[in-house]
C-alpha cells in the first residue's frame, strides 16, 4: 500500500509536472522500483526535485562502459531509478553538486576511476587515485587490466594541498596517513593560525583495494568473499546487502528461518560494532576505565560471535540463499542469555558515563553537524539520526524480514554534537537488544537455505543498514553468475563527506574525539 | 572515590593466562583446517583462495592462504578436520631476510609500530584487543608507538595498496636496528582475497623483508601475542621456520 | 694630555673630510670611502676613549664662545667616554658593513646624500656626548635628530616610510622641547648654561622645580630611550630604515635617551625622592613588558628587533630607576649595583641589537623579505648570518655563556635585595616590576626562539629564502665581530664592571665594585669586608685559580651581605663558560666514543609516512606566537574580519579570508586621544583666524590691555 502511494505521488509530483523533460517512466510495483529515463541535459533538474522537493535520499551513482549511469534514490518504501547516457564522444555528464552536496563524492570518484568529466564540479581529480596516478589512465574502464600491479610512480614534488584559509601565518597541520596507535590510515590537513583549527581537508583512499574492479568477472561466491571482507567490522551486514541483491535479482525466497537469524546476527554485529565505537569514543577522551570496561564487552561479544558463528567477525556466515549452516536453537538461546547479561551491563557503564562531567564536557558542543547539513550532505546511520535525519533503512527501505518483525524505533537526537552521537549509539544498542530478543522469541522452523540457486542475467540492488548506516550494493551478473559490474556504496564514504562539516572551528585537540564520535572505517570508504 | 575507580576495583581479572600456558576459552580463535590424511573421496572443498592442496599423502593446507571461509568446514560429510589452537607465527628465514636471533636487544620493553596498509579492519580490531583489558599486552612489555624513531617491532597489516607503499617504506627505513618486521593476516601474507592486482602487492614481502608471519582471517589476539613473542625471542617453543619462496625483487625500490 | 685632544680632533676632522668627500667623491668610490673613512674615524674614537677612560680625567675646555649664551664648553668624563665607546664601536661594526650592504642601494638613490648624512651625524652624535653646557648639547642634539631623520628617510619613495621618518622627527622634537624647559629650569636656577655651574647649584632649586626638571627631562629624554609611553614612533622608524641605519637608531641613538635622563638627574640634579625613581622604575618596567609582548607577537623580523629594543631599554632604565630609589633611600651599594646592571645592560644592548639589526639587514638584503612567515631554511644557505645571529638571540635572550644573561641576572638580582628598604610601598613595587620582568625575559625567550627557528631552521617557505646565501666578506667580519664582543661580554664581566664602576662612582659616590667583584687575588689584610676566614674559604673552592696568569680582581661576581648572610649572591660566567666547554665536549666525545662501533643508516626524518612536506605544513612564525597574542588578547586587542567564499555553495569553499587589524595599546590608549585632542583644539583655535583685519586689531587691542593690566597688578 505504501508502495503503490509512494508510486503515486512520484508520478504525480514528478512525472506530470516535467513531462516533457522524461524520456520514458517505468514502474515495478512487486519490487518497490520506479525507473526514469532522461537525456543528461534535463539530469541536474530532476534529480534536484528528487532529493530537494520530494526529499528523496541519494543512495548512490552507478557508471558502467556503454551503458546508461543510474543515479539511484530511495524514500517512501521505494527505490528510484534515474538513467540517463551520456554523449560517449567528449564523456560529459553535467554535475549534481550544484542542486545537492551529496552528489559530490561520487563524481569525483567516476571523474578518477571512470574519467567522466562533471561539467560545472569545482573540484574534480586526486580524489581515489593521488597526485602521482597520471591522468587519462582510469582503472574502472574495460581496457584497464586490473590483475596487473600498475608500474609505480615518481612523487611529484611540485604538488600543493588546495587549501582555503587566507590569512596572516597560516598554514596546515599534517596528520597522517601513519598516526596514532592503531588508527586506519588516512590523511588529514588541518587549516589553522595556531589553536584553532578552521578548515579539515581529509584525504582518504591510501586502503584503496580497487575492490569493485577486481570483483569484476568472478563468480558470486568469490565476490561474497569480498563483499564480507572489504570491511572486517561490518562483515555481515555488507555480505547481507550483496546477498539481498542476488537474491532479488534472481527472484530466491530466503527460509523464514534464515531470514529470522540474519536478523539475529545483523543487530549481533551492530552492538559489537557500537560498543566498539563507544570504547574509541571513551578513550579519545581518555575516559581510561570506561575504555577498559566496554573493550571487555566488546571482546566478550567477539567471542561469543565466534562460538555462535565460528568466526568472531561473521566470515563466512552468509549465503547466496541464506546461512551455510543453521544454528541451533539451543546455541541461539544460550547466546540470548549472554547477549541480554552484557547489554544489562553496557546499560549500567552507560549511566555512569551520563554523568561523567569531565567526559560530558570534551564530547558535548564538539563537532557539530546541523540537521541542514545532514540533509544536504545527505548523510546517513547513527550520524545523520543524531543530527535530527530519521533515516534508518530498516524502516525506510524494509528488507529481509525487517517489514514484518516487530516494531523497531529509531532512536533520534536533534543536537548534531558528540554527545547526541554517542547517545544514539547507546540507544541504539538498546533497540537492537529488544529485536533480537523478539525475534529469538519464536524462532521459526526449517531449513536455513534455499534450495538450487539458477542465476538470471540482469542487475539489481541490494540493501542493508550497516552499523555505520545505508549500505547499497549494486551487481549485474551474467546467467552463469559471473560478476560483470559490482558497485559498493557503503555508509562511511557517504558520511566521510560529511566530516568536515563537523571539522572546522574546532580546537586542535578536540580532533580525536570528533573522529571517534563519527566513528568511521576507511576501510570500508576505501573500498 | 569515583565511581569509575570504584567500578574498575571491583571488576575482576580478564586477562588471559596466555603466553604461561595454554588459554582455551570459547570464542578466543575461529580456528582453521589441518592437513590430514589421505582419503578416499577427494571431492573439490571449492576452497576460494586455493589454500588447500591434495598430495599423494593426502590433504595439505597452505595455512597463508588460508581466509577462513568455512568452505571446508560445513560439508556436513566430508569436512576437514579444523583445529582451534591459535600458535599460528612462524619464524622466516630466507636470504633476503636471514633470521637473526636478537633475545638480548629485545629483553626489555618493546615499542611497537603498527602500520596499516590497507587491511579491511579487522586485523586491526583484533590488535587492538591486544591494548585492551582481555589481552593486555602491556603486561608483557610490548607498547605501540606512533613513531618509526622509537619502534623495535613492525606490525603490518593489509595487503599493502599502491597508495601504502611509500608510506610503509618509509616507516620501515625510519626504524633502527635491530628491528623485526611481523605480517599479520592473509593479506599481509599473500594479498588475501585482494591482491595482487593493479592496486594492491601479494604482501608485505613484496616490499620489505618479513621475519615473522602470523596467519589467519584476520588472525586472532592471541596468535598475533604468539607472534610478537616469536619475533622478539621470547617464545621459546617456535623454533621452526617457515621456507618459503619470495620474490623480493622489488626490496630497495 | 695634548694627544689625546688631537685625537678627537683628528676624529672630527675625519667626519668633516669624510662629508666633503662625500660630496666631491665619483659615484663608484662613494660606498668605498664612506665606509673606510668612517671606520678610520671611528678606530680613532674608539682610541682616544679607551685611553681617556683608562686615565680616567674629568676636564672642561671650552672651544667656542657664543654671543650673549655664553662659551661652548666640551665636557669629558668617564660617562661620556664610555657612551662614545660605544658608539665608536657600532660606528665601526656598521662603516665595515656597509661596505657590502650599501650596494644594493646604489641602483636606487645615490648614496653621496646618505655618505654626508652619516659621517654628520656621527660627529653629531659624539659632540652631543662632549657637550658640557646646555647651547652646544641642544645644538649637537638637535643637529642629531636632524640628520637621524634625513637617514631614516633615505628610502623615501616608500610612503611609509617617510611618514614613520616624519612621526619619528616630530616626536623627537616634542621630546627635545620638554628637555630644553627642564635645562632651562635649571639655566635659570644656576645662572649659567654650564653644566658646572649648574651641578653647584643643586641646593637653589625648590621641590617643585626638582619635580618639574625631573619630569620634563625624563620624559623628554624618554621619548629618545623609547620609553613607555613616548615611543610611538620607535617601531614604526627602525624598521623603515636602512639596515646599517636601524642598527645605528637602536644601538646608539636609543643610547643618546639614556645619557641624557641620566645626565639631567644623576649628575646635573640628582633624583631627591624615593617617588621620582619609583616612576623610573614604574614606567620602565612597563615598557619592558608592552616591547616584548608586541616584539613576541610580530613577524616581520626588523619590527620585532624595534620592539625589543623598547623591551631593552625599559629594563635599563627600570635598572636606573631601582638605583635611583636606592640611592634615595640611602643604600648606595645596591644603588651602585643597580647602575652597573643597567648601563652593563645598555652596553649589552648596543652589542647585540647591532648585531641583530645587521643580520637582519643581510637576511632582508639576500632573501628580499623580513616576514618571518615567508622565511625559514635560512641556515643552510647563510651559515655564517645564522650564526651569528644566533649568537644575538642567545644574547638577547639572557642565556648563558652570552652577555644579556650577566647583565639581566645583575638586574633581577638588584631587584630582589629591595626587601632591605624600609617601606612596604617600595617593596610592593619592587616585588611586582621584578615579577613582570621576569616575565619580559621568559617571553623574551620565547620571542627569540620564535625569531630564529621560523627564520633560520626548517623548511624555505619562499623561492628567495631558498636562494639566500651568505653575504660577503665585510658584512661577515662586522657580524663576527659584534658576535665574539657579546660573547666577550657574557664571559668577562669582571673586567667590564670595574669599567663601569668607575664610570658609575662619580655620580653615585660609592664604589660599588667591591661588593659585586671582590679583589680575591688583591685583597689588602686586615680588610675588615674580607675577613682573613672568608677569603680563606673561598680560596678553598677555588677562587684563586688562575691568580698567577689572569691579571685583575678575578672572575667570581660576588655580592656580600651582612654577617649572617655572607653571600647574598654570586656568580662565575667565566667558570661557567669553561665548564660549558668541558661539559658539551665532553658529552660529546662521551657519545662519539660509545658510538663509533655502531652502525649509522641515514633515514628521512618521519613525517608520518606523507609523500611530501610541503612548507606550508610547517609551524608558522604566526601559529608560534599564537598562544601568546591568545593569552595577551585583552592588551593586543586585535579585531578579525572573516569572509568566506565558494564556488557553487556553501559546501565547496574556496577561501575563507581572515584578516587581523590591530593597533598598538599605547596608540590607542595615548596617541591617538591626544593626537585627536590635539588636533579638535587647533581646529577650535583656527576659528580665531576670521581673516577680517578689524578683528585682528581688536586681538591686538585685548593684548596690549591684558598686558597693561597685568604689569600694573605687579
Amino acid at each position: 500500500m505504501q508502495i503503490h502511494n509512494a508510486i503515486a505521488h512520484l508520478t504525480q509530483h514528478l512525472v506530470d509536472r516535467m513531462g516533457e523533460k522524461i524520456s520514458s517512466v517505468s514502474a515495478d510495483e512487486s519490487r518497490g522500483e520506479f525507473v526514469i529515463n532522461c537525456t543528461f541535459s534535463s539530469l541536474p533538474e530532476i534529480c534536484g526535485a528528487l532529493f530537494n522537493n520530494l526529499h528523496y535520499s541519494f543512495a548512490t551513482m552507478i557508471v558502467e562502459e556503454s551503458l546508461p549511469i543510474r543515479y539511484i534514490f530511495y524514500g517512501d518504501g521505494i527505490v528510484v531509478h534515474v538513467l540517463t547516457t551520456m554523449s560517449e564522444r567528449d564523456r560529459t555528464l553535467p554535475s549534481l553538486t550544484g542542486q545537492f552536496h551529496a552528489a559530490d563524492w561520487h563524481e569525483r570518484e567516476a571523474e578518477d576511476l571512470w574519467g567522466i568529466n562533471f561539467k560545472g564540479h569545482p573540484r574534480l581529480g586526486e580524489f581515489v587515485l593521488h597526485e602521482e596516478w597520471p591522468d587519462g589512465v582510469n582503472p574502472m574502464r574495460p581496457s584497464f587490466d586490473g590483475h596487473k600491479p600498475y608500474p609505480h610512480r615518481q612523487i611529484d614534488s611540485r604538488w600543493q594541498p588546495a587549501t582555503i584559509l587566507q590569512a596572516e601565518g597560516s598554514f596546515l597541520m599534517p596528520i597522517g596517513p601513519i598516526f596514532s596507535d592503531f588508527a586506519e590510515s588516512a590523511h588529514f590537513l588541518l587549516e589553522t593560525v595556531g589553536e584553532d583549527v578552521l578548515h579539515t581537508i581529509p584525504r582518504f583512499f591510501y586502503k584503496y583495494r580497487g575492490v569493485e574492479k577486481i570483483a569484476e568477472n568472478k563468480s558470486v561466491s568469490d565476490v561474497l568473499l569480498l563483499a564480507e571482507r572489504f570491511a572486517g567490522t561490518s562483515a555481515f551486514a555488507h555480505s547481507l546487502a550483496f546477498c539481498h541483491a542476488v537474491e532479488r535479482l534472481c527472484s530466491i525466497s530466503v527460509p523464514w528461518r534464515a531470514t529470522a537469524l540474519r536478523i539475529f546476527l545483523a543487530e549481533l554485529e551492530r552492538i559489537r560494532h557500537h560498543v566498539a565505537g563507544i570504547a574509541g569514543i571513551c578513550s579519545s577522551t581518555g575516559l581510561a576505565v570506561a575504555t577498559s570496561q566496554m573493550s571487555v564487552l566488546e571482546e566478550e561479544l567477539l567471542r561469543l560471535t565466534c562460538t555462535l558463528t565460528g568466526h568472531r567477525y561473521f566470515f563466512g556466515m552468509n549465503v547466496i540463499g541464506g546461512l551455510p549452516q543453521d544454528i541451533s536453537d539451543d546455541a541461539v538461546k544460550s547466546a540470548v542469555m549472554r547477549l541480554s547479561q552484557i547489554v544489562g551491563e553496557l546499560n549500567l557503564l552507560f549511566d555512569m558515563l551520563k554523568v561523567s562531567g569531565s567526559f560530558l564536557d570534551r564530547i558535548e558542543e564538539v563537532g557539530i553537524v546541523t540537521e541542514e547539513k545532514a540533509r544536504s550532505l545527505g548523510l546517513v546511520g547513527p550520524i545523520a539520526r543524531a543530527s535530527g535525519v530519521p533515516i534508518d533503512l530498516r524502516t525506510s527501505l524494509p528488507y529481509g524480514g525487517y517489514a514484518t518483525a516487530p516494531q523497531l524505533s529509531v532512536p533520534q537526537e536533534s543536537e548534531g554534537d558528540g554527545y547526541a552521537r554517542l547517545r544514539v549509539l547507546m540507544q541504539e544498542i538498546e533497540s537492537s537488544g529488544t529485536i533480537i530478543s523478539r525475534i529469538t522469541a519464536k524462532m521459526p522452523d526449517g531449513p536455513v537455505k534455499a534450495g538450487a540457486i539458477r542465476f538470471v542475467s540482469g542487475s539489481a540492488l541490494g540493501w542493508s543498514e550497516a552499523p555505520l548506516g545505508a549500505s547499497f550494493h549494486w551487481i549485474r551478473i551474467d546467467k552463469n553468475g559471473t560478476v560483470l559490474r559490482y558497485r559498493i556504496t557503503p555508509p562511511s564514504f557517504t558520511n566521510w563527506l560529511g566530516f568536515h562539516a563537523a571539522a572546522e572551528n574546532f580546537a586542535f585537540q578536540d580532533f580525536p574525539i570528533i573522529m571517534a564520535t563519527f566513528g568511521l572505517s576507511n576501510a570500508e570508504c576505501d573500498r | 572515590m569515583s565511581p569509575w575507580a570504584t567500578k574498575g576495583m571491583l571488576s575482576r581479572v580478564k586477562t588471559t593466562h596466555y603466553p604461561d600456558r595454554i588459554d582455551s576459552s570459547d570464542g578466543m580463535t575461529p580456528g582453521r583446517p589441518s592437513d590430514t590424511a589421505l582419503r578416499n573421496n577427494v571431492i573439490n572443498f571449492g576452497c576460494p583462495t586455493s589454500a588447500i592442496e591434495e598430495t599423494a599423502s593426502g590433504v595439505s593446507v597452505d595455512f597463508r592462504r588460508c581466509v577462513h571461509c568455512f568452505h571446508c568446514a560445513r560439508p556436513a560429510d566430508v569436512a576437514l578436520p579444523w583445529t582451534t589452537d591459535y600458535e599460528w607465527a612462524k619464524k622466516i628465514n630466507t636470504t633476503n631476510s636471514p633470521w637473526k636471533e636478537n633475545r638480548l636487544a629485545f629483553r626489555h620493553s618493546i615499542s611497537v609500530l603498527v602500520v596499516d596498509s590497507g587491511d579491511c579492519g579487522a586485523c586491526l580490531s583484533e590488535l587492538k584487543q591486544l591494548s585492551k583489558p582481555y589481552y593486555n599486552f602491556h603486561r608483557l612489555g610490548y607498547f605501540v608507538t606512533p613513531t618509526p624513531r622509537h619502534a623495535d617491532v613492525l606490525l603490518v597489516v593489509g595487503p599493502v595498496t599502491d597508495n601504502m607503499r611509500l608510506p610503509l617504506l618509509r616507516a620501515y627505513e625510519g626504524i633502527p636496528e635491530p628491528r623485526k618486521v611481523v605480517a599479520i593476516g592473509a593479506c599481509a601474507l599473500m594479498g588475501g582475497v585482494f591482491g595482487p592486482s593493479f592496486t594492491s602487492s601479494a604482501g608485505v614481502a613484496d616490499l620489505i623483508p618479513v621475519n615473522v608471519e602470523v596467519a589467519g582471517c584476520p588472525p586472532p589476539p592471541a596468535a598475533i601475542l604468539h607472534a610478537l613473542n616469536v619475533a622478539t625471542g621470547r617464545d621459546q617453543h617456535t623454533s621452526e621456520f617457515e621456507a618459503k619462496p619470495t620474490g623480493l625483487d622489488h626490496v630497495g625500490q | 694630555m695634548w694627544d689625546n685632544s688631537i685625537l678627537l680632533s683628528l676624529f672630527f676632522l675625519l667626519c668633516v673630510a669624510g662629508s666633503v668627500i662625500a660630496l666631491l667623491a665619483p659615484d663608484r668610490l662613494q660606498i668605498r670611502s664612506m665606509a673606510g673613512i668612517a671606520i678610520v674615524a671611528a678606530s680613532v674614537l674608539i682610541i682616544w676613549s679607551v685611553v681617556g677612560f683608562l686615565s680616567g680625567n674629568v676636564h672642561d675646555s671650552p672651544f667656542w664662545g657664543v654671543p650673549f649664551l655664553g662659551a661652548m664648553i666640551l665636557h669629558v668624563d668617564p660617562l661620556a667616554s664610555w657612551f662614545i665607546l660605544i658608539t665608536a664601536i657600532v660606528f665601526f661594526a656598521v662603516s665595515l658593513y656597509s661596505f657590502d650592504y650599501m650596494k644594493r642601494h646604489r641602483g636606487d638613490y645615490g648614496v653621496r646624500a646618505f655618505s654626508v648624512f652619516y659621517h654628520l651625524l656621527f660627529a653629531s652624535i659624539v659632540f652631543t656626548l662632549l657637550s658640557g653646557d646646555i647651547v652646544s648639547f641642544l645644538v649637537a642634539w638637535e643637529t642629531m635628530t636632524i640628520f637621524s631623520y634625513l637617514l631614516v628617510n633615505y628610502d623615501h619613495e616608500v610612503e611609509e616610510n617617510s611618514r614613520a621618518a616624519y612621526i619619528m622627527l616630530a616626536m623627537s622634537e616634542a621630546g627635545t622641547i620638554s628637555a630644553a624647559f627642564g635645562f632651562l629650569i635649571l639655566g635659570a636656577a644656576a645662572g649659567s648654561f654650564e653644566f658646572s655651574a649648574i651641578r653647584s647649584a643643586q641646593h637653589v632649586l625648590t621641590d617643585t622645580a626638582r619635580w618639574a626638571v625631573f619630569l620634563l627631562s625624563f620624559f623628554g629624554f624618554g621619548v629618545k630611550a623609547g620609553l613607555a609611553p613616548v615611543n610611538v614612533w620607535l617601531p614604526r622608524a627602525h624598521p623603515a630604515a636602512p639596515a646599517n641605519v636601524s642598527a645605528l637608531l637602536s644601538a646608539v641613538i636609543l643610547n643618546l635617551g639614556i645619557y641624557g635622563i641620566v645626565r639631567v638627574n644623576m649628575d646635573l640634579l640628582p633624583v631627591s625622592h624615593s617617588a621620582q625613581g619609583m616612576i623610573v622604575l614604574a614606567f620602565g618596567t612597563l615598557s619592558a613588558v608592552m616591547g616584548i609582548l608586541y616584539a613576541t607577537k610580530e613577524n616581520d623580523l626588523k619590527k620585532m628587533l624595534a620592539h625589543s629594543s623598547i623591551e631593552n631599554m625599559g629594563i635599563v632604565i627600570a635598572g636606573i630607576g631601582a638605583g635611583f630609589v636606592f640611592m634615595t633611600e640611602g643604600v648606595p651599594s645596591l644603588a651602585g649595583i643597580a647602575f652597573i646592571a643597567a648601563f652593563y645592560h645598555m652596553t649589552n644592548h648596543s652589542m647585540y641589537k647591532g648585531l641583530l639589526f645587521l643580520t637582519s639587514g643581510t637576511v632582508d638584503a639576500q632573501a628580499k623579505t623580513r616576514d618571518m612567515n615567508r622565511l625559514g631554511g635560512l641556515i643552510h644557505g647563510m651559515p655564517w648570518t645564522s650564526g651569528a645571529f644566533l649568537v644575538g638571540a642567545l644574547s638577547i635572550a639572557a642565556l648563558p655563556p652570552f652577555n644579556g644573561f650577566v647583565s639581566e641576572w645583575l638586574t633581577l638580582q638588584s631587584f630582589l635585595q629591595s626587601f632591605t628598604l624600609s617601606s612596604r610601598g617600595l617593596k610592593i613595587e619592587f616585588v611586582l616590576c621584578g615579577a613582570l620582568l621576569a616575565l619580559t625575559a621568559a617571553l623574551a625567550v620565547t620571542c627569540f626562539v620564535k625569531a630564529f627557528a621560523m627564520s633560520f631552521l626548517g623548511p624555505s617557505r619562499s623561492e628567495n629564502a631558498k636562494n639566500a646565501v651568505d653575504p660577503g666578506r665585510s658584512s661577515k667580519m662586522a657580524h663576527a665581530l659584534l658576535a665574539i664582543i657579546c660573547l666577550g661580554l657574557g664571559i668577562l664581566p669582571t673586567y667590564c664592571i670595574p669599567a663601569i664602576d668607575s664610570m658609575v662612582s662619580p655620580l653615585t659616590r660609592y664604589h660599588a665594585i667591591d661588593e659585586l667583584v671582590p679583589p680575591f687575588f688583591s685583597a689588602p689584610q686586615g680588610n675588615e669586608k674580607f675577613s682573613g676566614s672568608f677569603m680563606r674559604d673561598f680560596q678553598n673552592i677555588g677562587a684563586q685559580v688562575g691568580q698567577e696568569v689572569l691579571p685583575g680582581r678575578g672572575l667570581v661576581i660576588m655580592h656580600r651581605g651582612l654577617q649572617r648572610n655572607p653571600v647574598v649572591f654570586a656568580m662565575a660566567p667565566s667558570y661557567t663558560f669553561v665548564m660549558l666547554i668541558v661539559l658539551v665536549g665532553g658529552t660529546f666525545l662521551f657519545v662519539r666514543a660509545m658510538t663509533k662501533k655502531r652502525q649509522r643508516r641515514r633515514a628521512a626524518t618521519w613525517m608520518g609516512g606523507l609523500r611530501t612536506l610541503t612548507s606550508n605544513m610547517t609551524y608558522s612564525a604566526t601559529g608560534f606566537s599564537n598562544p601568546v597574542r591568545v593569552i595577551f588578547s585583552g592588551i593586543f586587542h586585535p579585531s578579525v574580519a572573516q569572509e568566506t567564499r565558494h564556488a557553487v555553495e556553501s559546501h565547496f569553499r574556496t577561501a575563507l579570508i581572515q584578516e587581523h587589524e590591530e593597533t598598538h595599546i599605547l596608540e590607542r590608549w595615548f596617541f591617538y586621544p591626544i593626537a585627536n585632542g590635539l588636533q579638535q583644539f587647533s581646529r577650535k583655535l583656527a576659528l580665531l583666524h576670521s581673516g577680517k583685519v578689524n578683528v585682528y586689531a581688536a586681538y591686538m587691542l585685548t593684548t596690549l590691555i591684558i598686558l597693561l593690566s597685568l604689569n600694573w597688578i605687579n
